[in-house]
């Protein structure tokens, strides 16, 4: 609606002449920013803190590592304590044995149901349940659900949680002890990946020229090599064990770092304030210090929770191959490789230490997606 | 453009060469080396001492050694697995089951994961997208020999519905195919999930770019644009992860074939590692790195041949 | 100038025009109530700052809205059509085809890796069903026209081997290829080096004659305006605060609002501080009460912060939605800016032209 101003309706002729005096307005200001400004680490936890999924998966991390820690100490078994009497117990934990699951009891298949009450074979009170009686050439064929425990001649009382593999040794124990190994391994392995990997690129930024060009080709050569290879390889010429691992997971796995480093100090040694900053007289060692070197935080945090369930899958892929840590010590690979070979029979062998593996890469692999959610600097400020 | 295609075979070469020296490591110079074994054969010991030229300096063994492999593809014999075959012929043999498992579960993968990927980008934050992408994370995260051990108790022990081992004796195809379902199963699902995770990133940001507005101003329909426009260009630099896919199909098979008792390349080498067959270990493994640079090799530069921006402006994009 | 095309026919009226968006604080007022023509021939120029609503209302024409936005109400009158109410499915017959759309940077608006003359004859083969002989025929006339040398080498290129100013003749030619006669321009200039603008410019306008299009120019840069524009809407806080003939707007702008725009603008000869509109735009998910710019008005009266003015006609061509044209405002002897003033008779004095 446009109106003529000289044919205005009432309602807009008639308007007080108090509204029409001008208002003095003070100066009119830019509104002021109502909140503090928030650091980028800050902002980066607030929005971690935020993400559901993320803070469940770091939870899950954080039980499993303390598990780890505790767990093998307190069973009550070591994880080497054989004792063939005990082979292949099934899991059996207390409390929850009475509803009927984890009860440490186990079918029988084809057994003569004449023999059933000899003690010798069958202990008092051990068996359960008797079923599917049959004939098979005239003598009484059956299944029998026994108690394993009392029918391997365990004492009452005694209890091994996850059960108990070939050798008799309590799978609990194992299975954190396992996990230990695994979580140590992949530790060291990406801390000294990325010690190695932020010093070869340093000094392949910082340098730049031949000495980087040189740098940046053999880095290029080694990683063309497949992991598979490099780390088999590595392994056969240094034999099994923690060290032979950790080393063989060191050869190629601080490329990606490195390069990251070099690219960080390409940015940073165009810029103009770093310029400046020299041309004052600022030691070079103080710009790297503190400022190139503090913007790759970020990037290699997540690179390091990235790579650490790559080093588990990698420990338990060579466990797979036979060349894993030595006998007796476990880790996650080894028992799920031990367990794969009894799979049909004793499934429970490799269920454990299957689920734990899954938990852990899945709760890293969330985990370091949030991380990486929360660390993006485009997302700032975000809900 | 030639110049590139030069660089990498070289830088290949040189890669290969590096891991034939490493192999002449393993084979002579580490513990237990196979020539002082009392445990071996004489007769074999003997055939051992003149083929390597033990004798002879070092350097000079090991120019043995790399021009044996080069010119005459001999790889020396197997000791422990195959006593006195040569180990050329053995890995000859045990190609076929692999390269076939590892094909088909390839070839399998692109298809599945693209759907999967574009499905979850074109219903981005609806629920559908959660389940995928909760799919995605999982088999993305948990290793194949866990989903390989899952799938043999509860399809094939439980519910047998597929054997539990290859079938050597199958005798159609079919049957041998149907044996070798879940292996297949075990080692797509990673590479399934990866190029789903890659292709909805990649939609997403396409999606949502100025380009396919401009397609959709100047007159394409909606699905015109997203699939001429959105889908090809996510298409286009998606080597990386093809390459990512192959590495894991791979290694994934070195374990999956051991677990289903395939007769195949990966199920010789984890064999002749735990017998300590060094010969045929490091031709298993100079074999696969074969495999996998040259596969490399010709995805890279095939993607060098897609991107008009490598392709017409002769660097790399 | 701008008179001659009032009488003409209005090929294009929007018609109390409001466009909110869902936001995660709440619905955001983007569009709150706009009126406007466009006649053939002519070119309208829509000028304001960010989030004054210009671009979603000419979003709104192409039907190009994003998916949390909503019509609340309004009416975009085109051909006997209502392009609020035009399907999806349908939209892709109008767009291009009788509206065309000019995108403000041209490298993010073209596909990186398809040729230049697959992306201009994309559309005449797909839904206009144009054999491939023709449609480059057409593409490589249109490159011609648009000042691409070379046709025909270029035409098997990518945008990659183009200047700033080359890829956004492509995009003109792209827009011009299904034969619109409504061109809507968005900032076509403003991700461009200086010396190239004034090219492209002289390129819309010439084509303009051309073709005998009707243009809508977006831009919040008033000396562009100077140059293309028969008429001119100013928009602030989703509303048209003052429309007239750009001859109007320059020598005789009665918006507080629009004063501030041309205060602001160098010249030569400001010897005083350029001044520079002070505050911000309001929050447009709570707009404030009366009139939108109060805040940011130093001739601000009481009534401003009470009710929202209405147009006030001022010629046949011109109007401004402020309470100074009020005749009870004119007793209190507020008049624009010294500086302003000035300025206006040195632009007058030098003879500044349109078109």
């Amino acid at each position: 609606m446009i109106y003529d101003r000289n044919n205005l309706p009432d309602d807009i002729k008639n308007l007080p002449d108090a509204d029409f005096e001008p208002l003095h307005q003070e100066d009119i200001k830019d509104e002021k920013f109502k909140t503090k400004p928030v650091g980028f680490f800050k902002d980066a936890m607030i929005r971690l803190s935020k993400n559901r999924v993320s803070m469940i998966s770091g939870a899950i991390i954080l039980l499993i590592v303390l598990m780890a820690i505790i767990v093998p100490n307190i069973t009550g078994y070591s994880y080497t304590e054989q004792n063939v009497a005990q082979q292949n117990l099934p899991p059996k934990i207390p409390g929850l044995e009475k509803l009927g699951i984890f009860d440490g009891s186990r079918v029988l298949t084809d057994r003569r149901k004449d023999k059933l009450d000899d003690t010798d074979r069958y202990p008092e009170g051990c068996i359960i349940e008797i079923f599917n009686e049959h004939d098979v050439k005239n003598v009484t064929m059956c299944d029998v659900k026994v108690d394993y425990y009392k029918y391997s001649g365990v004492a009452d009382g005694e209890y091994h949680w996850l059960g108990t593999d070939y050798l008799g040794r309590d799978l609990l124990t194992r299975l954190f002890r396992g996990a230990r190994i695994s979580l140590i391994i992949a530790a060291v392995s990406v801390a000294v990946n990325l010690v190695i990997g932020v010093v070869y690129g340093a000094i392949s930024g910082y340098c730049g020229g031949k000495i980087d060009i040189f740098l940046t080709h053999l880095a290029e050569v080694l990683d063309g090599m497949p992991y598979v290879v490099v780390t088999i390889l590595f392994m056969l010429v240094f034999g099994a064990g923690m060290f032979s691992i950790i080393l063989a997971m060191t050869v190629t796995g601080w490329i990606g770092t490195s390069r990251l480093i070099r690219a960080q100090f390409y940015r940073f040694k165009g810029r103009e304030y770093v310029l400046a900053a020299r041309t004052m007289g600022v030691p070079d060692k103080t710009l790297i210090f503190r400022h190139i070197l503090p913007n790759c935080v970020g990037p290699l945090i997540i690179r390091a929770m990235i790579a650490v369930p790559g080093a588990i899958f990698s420990e338990a892929f060579l466990a797979y191959i036979g060349l894993g840590i030595a006998p007796p010590e476990p880790s996650i690979g080894i028992l799920l490789s031990n367990g794969q070979s009894v799979l049909l029979q004793y499934p429970y062998q490799v269920i454990f230490p299957a689920v734990l593996i899954s938990l852990l890469m899945v709760a890293f692999n969330l985990f370091a997606n949030g991380l990486r959610d929360a660390l993006d600097p485009t997302k700032r400020g975000e809900e | 453009m030639f110049r590139y295609i030069m660089s990498r075979i070289a830088a290949m070469l040189i890669t290969l060469f590096l891991i034939m020296s490493l192999s002449f490591i393993v084979v002579r110079l580490m513990p237990m080396s196979l020539f002082e074994n009392p445990e071996v054969p004489l007769e074999i010991q003997k055939q051992l001492e003149d083929k390597f030229h033990l004798n002879d300096p070092l350097p000079v063994q090991y120019f043995y050694f790399i021009s044996d492999i080069v010119a005459g593809l001999d790889f020396g014999v197997s000791v422990k697995l195959r006593p006195g075959l040569p180990v050329f012929g053995i890995l000859i043999n045990r190609l076929p089951p692999t390269i076939l498992v590892n094909f088909l579960s390839l070839f399998i993968s692109i298809p599945l994961g693209l759907i999967a990927g574009t499905v979850a980008a074109l219903k981005r934050n609806t629920w559908v997208d959660h389940v995928i992408s909760f799919f995605v994370v999982i088999f993305i995260s948990v290793p194949s020999f866990v989903f390989a051990s899952a799938l043999q108790y509860f399809l094939a022990f439980k519910l047998e519905w597929f054997p539990t081992l290859y079938d050597t004796n199958a005798a159609t195809l079919a049957q041998q195919l149907h044996s070798l379902v879940l292996p297949i199963i075990a080692l797509a699902l990673s590479p399934i999930a990866t190029i789903a995770r890659y292709l909805r990133g990649e939609l997403i940001e396409n999606i949502s770019s100025e380009y396919l507005l401009l397609a959709r101003t100047k007159g394409l329909t909606k699905v015109q644009s997203i699939v001429r426009h959105a889908f090809r260009n996510s298409l286009i630099p998606i080597s990386n992860t093809l390459i990512a896919m192959i590495t894991g199909i791979m290694g994934g098979s070195l374990v999956i074939e051991n677990i289903f008792a395939i007769p195949g390349q990966g199920g010789l080498t984890v064999k002749s590692i735990m017998a300590g067959d060094h010969f045929l270990t490091v031709a298993c493994l100079i074999f696969y790195s074969v495999t996998s640079l040259v596969t490399i090799l010709l995805v890279d530069l095939s993607y060098g041949l897609i991107d008009p921006r490598v392709r017409v402006g002769g660097k790399k994009s | 100038m701008g008179n001659e095309y009032m009488n003409k026919e209005v090929i294009l009226s929007v018609k109390d025009l409001r466009i909110n968006f869902r936001a995660y604080g709440g619905l955001v007022q983007a569009v709150r109530g706009i009126d406007f023509n466009l006649h053939r021939g002519e070119t309208l120029a829509i000028v304001g700052e960010s989030g004054s609503g210009k671009s979603v209302s000419i979003k709104a024409i192409m039907g190009i809205l994003a998916n949390n936005a909503i019509i609340e109400s309004g009416e975009i009158l085109y051909d006997g059509m209502d392009l609020t109410k035009v399907h999806e499915d349908e939209f892709h017959r109008i767009r291009g085809k009788r509206i065309g759309l000019i995108f403000q940077d041209p490298l993010s608006a073209l596909n990186p890796i398809m040729k230049i003359g697959h992306q201009i004859t994309e559309v005449l083969r797909l839904n206009d069903k144009m054999n491939k002989h023709d449609a480059r025929a057409k593409a490589l006339e249109l490159m011609k026209a648009v000042g691409i040398p070379d046709a025909e080498r270029r035409f098997e290129q990518y945008p990659f081997q183009f200047s700033g100013g080359m890829r956004q003749r492509i995009v003109i030619a792209i827009a011009l290829a299904g034969n619109p006669e409504i061109l809507i321009c968005d900032e076509p200039t403003t991700a461009l080096d200086v010396t190239v603008q004034a090219k492209i410019l002289e390129l819309i306008n010439n084509i303009k004659k051309e073709r005998n299009l009707s243009v809508i120019f977006i831009t919040h840069d008033l000396g562009v305006v100077a140059n293309m524009a028969d008429r001119v809407n100013v928009m602030y806080a989703g509303k048209i605060v003052e429309t007239g003939t750009s001859e109007e707007i320059f020598f005789e702008p009665a918006h507080p609002y629009t004063w501030a725009l041309l205060s602001s603008m160098p010249d030569l000869h400001t010897k005083e501080r350029l001044l520079a509109i002070p505050g911000t735009p309001p929050n447009m998910i709570f707009p404030p009460k009366g009139d939108a710019f109060a805040a940011r008005n130093q001739f601000a009266m009481r009534i401003d912060y009470e009710q929202e003015p209405p147009m006030f006609r001022i010629s046949d061509t011109h109007a401004a939605a402020t309470w100074l044209l009020h005749p009870k405002a004119k007793a209190n002897g507020i008049e624009m800016p010294e500086v302003l003033r000035a300025r206006i008779e040195r632009m007058k004095g030098s003879g500044v032209q349109n078109g």
